[in-house]
């Protein structure tokens, strides 16, 4: 008996593919930001049935970094990365089921402009689009808007919760029978249904109402991926999927029965939220070629391009410059006002005596490491499935299209076959077909 | 000799056409944005240059006090964001400019410089920004605050924000982009640098987190009629869209545009001033005749929409006797070159005079057949000097596929003829396709 049926989605953001591989064309490691490779990306994603693709984002260029552009720049870790609500209607307009998520900052965007956009794109995809809520983790985020200093950790999430309702309330503002559309008596919309939601809380003053008609889904799909005690909090408040990437079954099993509880607590039935885990799948032919691409990123010259740019990343994420701490010893105490989880998890990953050069080489967002054929790679996620409860994966890692095809139709299919993955959309919309099961 | 002329199409992103003939099936299907994609296609087949989308963000409630005639006759809500739009026509046309509205009161300036850099590289080099001030109460107090700044203000403010926006376009080199695989590196840092804008009102370090725009910046599109909306074209636009009523106040609008750019430093043949038309087109003058007086005359909803139109700037036009002459209105911080305008027509017509027979915003009455109207044109723009029109369906709930192919395939082809349009596009880029020869 395998696990229950679980969801697919796709972490990805709007930038360079993974350009330096010999399997990335050159015209797409260039032209990337014209669209075409993100469009054939989404179809692909589609054939194989995906619930959704979750297009990440931030707001900066990185010089944290030994003080330098340098590191971001050379391995385009967070620069460039081209905005997602662009990008969103070439992938839905190339699709017709696949649903996708576009990250957009609670710290930065003004309420309305975010509530209106948002409603745009539902009604263009057919509602088929979801909000990535972030707060943004960074100074240096915060200082392209004007601001000195990013607002604390905890108060972002309260500035979050209230976003979120402010943006709840201006989808709310027209009723859904307000388009009455009756040419006898001339009206388009009936007003008596249009409401202002004037709003004054401590963080937003929005008067509204919105200025456009109500969406195919009301709203988008509220996606979250805060692991902090209070981004959890907030999650188990809003979220209707989470991306989560704990470290073992274990800790990913006690990841989903904490927001389950939290969710409990607060009156939500915690099915109504589906927790997507973080994998970097390799899939090769064969177990042993698998094994053998992930053995080829221990070479030394391959371990030192790693290590520089997951440096840069920390770095970068976490507002502290690990260029200045050496590398053949322990990773030093670090705390960060921007993405907790994140750091935590790379601290843990240096127990036992490792150096910060050696999980620098090492290190990669993954809740399980999965490597091997298409059907042990299935097997293996049937079984942490059944042991973690659901509710399915998010795929990250390296973007080419020979890696895309290695998933859509090399594991997938696998998973197919032992019933574990969808094989048909039953419902238009992205909340109903995520809600399915 | 004669030369090309320069078109536009304005549109807004809203219902077409409802309860009129050759309305849609569907009163609804303009959410979707399939017909103005649909459009932009139609556009580009007949060689016009660019579509320009038109925005707001507020239900008005000034019309007779309440939002119930706004919803009857939809002229400016329901509207959808036109960004996510422009994103998709990009995706559904090859050579057509897309120019889309966005204000300066209520953007981050980072947000939009990123937004309109992410739309250019999907484009492939094909959007412009048309600058705007936002002018209503209402829209402010979607955005926090209580009023909208005054007139003069917004412009000061405008002009510091496209110095901030265009320096954050030149934050990177047009040749930072290096992929050297070799070394494993994507982007030359060197070639990036923040901008550390601090101004009077606005302030961001930079650098943007996108690549080198294909066309360097947008091309900058703006509509301002009052002073210092002349100012600020005259000062950064490369396209000037303007409704000045009449040959002769269309010559003295563009003189003293052309003035101000020389008083500027600017070469004035690098700015083209478009006059707006809604040309009603038949097979004889009859024909065309008898169209605008179905349009203008005999159309309950024509006055209706009009007096809603006008009424969006703190004026509710409801209190006027539409049998008298328009008495003193006072200065107000918004429209006033709308109000001047009309004014200007007849201070002791009746308001149903003034606003009947025509198009409330157009540059010229055009009715009639496609020779009589183009010889109308060459009239107008030989004594005006250039550069061409564009094209306005009027605002929501008028735009018909039936009324785009009379203007597309009756009157362009008439312009194609006498060498005043072309239907190709020679270049790749929208600024050099509008600008030069």
């Amino acid at each position: 008996m395998g696990a229950k049926p679980f969801h697919l989605g796709w972490f990805m953001s709007f930038r360079p593919p993974a350009w330096n591989s010999p399997f990335c064309a050159p015209v797409d490691a260039r032209e990337w930001a014209s669209g075409d490779f993100y469009v054939d990306f989404a179809r692909s994603l589609e054939r194989a049935r995906f619930d959704y693709m979750m297009i990440e984002d931030s707001s900066m260029v990185s010089d944290i970094h030994a003080g330098s552009y340098e590191i971001d720049l050379k391995h385009a870790l967070y620069a460039p990365k081209h905005d997602p609500v662009a990008l969103v209607p070439w992938m839905t307009g190339a699709t017709t089921h696949l649903g996708v998520v576009a990250t957009m900052s609670a710290s930065f965007y003004p309420p309305f402009m975010l509530a209106r956009t948002m409603t745009t794109l539902d009604h263009m995809s057919g509602g088929r689009v979801g909000w990535n809520i972030v707060t943004s983790s960074e100074d240096r985020a915060a200082q392209n808007y004007g601001l000195d200093k990013l607002y604390e950790h905890d108060e972002r999430y309260d500035r979050a919760d209230e976003f979120v309702e402010v943006v709840e309330k201006l989808w709310d503002s027209w009723e859904p029978a307000a388009l009455v559309l009756d040419c006898d008596s001339g009206k388009y919309a009936d007003a008596s249904k249009v409401h202002p939601i004037n709003h004054e809380g401590r963080y937003f003053k929005v008067r509204g109402p919105m200025n456009t008609a109500r969406s195919p889904q009301g709203r988008p799909v509220f996606c979250q991926a805060g692991g902090s005690p209070r981004g959890r909090d907030f999650a188990a408040a809003h979220a209707e999927t989470i991306i989560a990437s704990a470290q073992g079954v274990a800790a990913m099993r006690e990841f989903r029965e904490d927001i389950r509880h939290r969710m409990a607590e607060r009156g939500r039935n915690p099915d109504d939220c589906k927790i997507l885990f973080v994998v970097n799948p390799t899939v090769g032919a064969t177990d042993a070629e698998a094994q053998a691409v992930r053995e080829s990123w221990t070479a030394p010259a391959v371990q030192r391009y790693r290590a520089e740019a997951a440096l840069g990343h920390l770095s970068a994420l976490t507002e502290t410059d690990f260029s200045s701490f050496p590398l053949d010893q322990p990773i030093p105490d670090v705390t960060t006002n921007g993405h907790r989880s994140t750091l935590s998890d790379f601290i843990r990953m240096g127990t036992g005596g490792k150096t910060l050069g050696e999980v620098a080489a090492a290190w990669s967002i993954e809740s399980v490491p999965l490597v091997g054929s298409p059907a042990t790679i299935a097997a293996e996620m049937d079984e942490v499935m059944q042991e973690v409860g659901g509710d399915g994966f998010l795929i990250t890692g390296a973007g080419t299209r020979r890696y895309i095809t290695e998933i859509t139709d090399g594991l997938v299919p696998a998973l197919q076959a032992r019933g574990l993955t969808r094989t048909a959309y039953s419902h238009t919309t992205f909340r109903d077909n995520l809600m399915e099961f | 000799m004669t030369k090309r002329w320069r078109y536009g199409w304005f549109v807004n992103f809203m219902p077409t056409a409802w309860k009129t003939p050759w309305a849609q099936t569907s009163p609804r299907r303009w959410l979707s944005g399939e017909f103005y994609i649909e459009m932009a296609r139609m556009l580009e087949s007949a060689g016009i240059d660019f579509i320009m989308l038109e925005d707001s963000v507020t239900v008005p409630d000034t019309f007779g006090g309440s939002m119930d005639l706004e919803l009857m006759y939809t002229t400016r809500s329901p509207k959808n964001d036109p960004i996510p739009l422009a994103s998709a026509i990009a995706a559904g046309t090859r050579h057509l400019g897309i120019v889309v509205t966005m204000s300066t009161t209520l953007y981050p300036p980072w947000m939009l410089a990123r937004v309109l850099a992410s739309l250019d590289h999907l484009s492939r080099g094909r959007i412009g920004w048309n600058i705007v001030t936002s002018a209503e109460d209402r829209a402010a107090q979607n955005f926090g605050m209580d009023k909208i700044f005054e007139h003069g203000h917004r412009y000061e403010r405008a002009h510091e924000y496209v110095d901030l926006v265009r320096q954050l376009w030149g934050a990177w080199e047009p040749d930072a982009l290096v992929m050297d695989r070799g070394q494993g590196r994507y982007v030359d840092h060197t070639k990036v640098r923040h901008i550390d804008f601090a101004g009077k009102w606005f302030k961001s370090r930079g650098p943007l987190n996108t690549l080198p725009l294909p066309q360097g910046h947008p091309v900058i599109a703006q509509a301002g009629g009052s002073p210092p909306g002349r100012g600020l074209a005259a000062a950064e636009a490369d396209v000037i869209v303007s409704a000045p009523k009449g040959i002769a106040s269309m010559k003295s609008y563009r003189d003293d545009i052309r003035q101000r750019m020389e008083q500027v430093g600017r070469d004035p043949d690098s700015c083209k001033v478009l006059y707006m038309v809604t040309p009603l087109v038949g097979e004889t003058m009859a024909d065309a005749q008898a169209k605008a007086r179905r349009m203008y005359d005999e159309d309950p909803d024509a006055i209706m929409r009009k007096l809603a139109l006008m009424s969006s700037a703190q004026i509710d036009y409801s209190q006027f006797d539409l049998d008298a002459p328009l008495p003193d209105i006072p200065d107000e911080r918004g429209g006033q070159s709308i109000v001047n305008e009309l004014r200007k027509q007849g201070p002791d017509k009746t308001l149903r005079k003034l606003i009947s027979g025509s198009s409330q915003s157009e540059s010229l009455t055009l009715i009639g057949t496609p020779e009589s109207i183009v010889d109308q044109m060459e009239e107008a723009m030989a004594e005006v000097g250039g550069d061409g029109f564009l094209f306005f369906a009027g605002g929501g709930g008028l735009i018909t596929r039936h009324y785009l192919t009379e203007i597309l395939d009756g009157l362009m082809p008439e312009l194609s003829r006498r060498g005043l349009a072309r239907d190709t596009y020679p270049h790749q880029l929208f600024r050099d396709n509008l600008l030069l020869p």
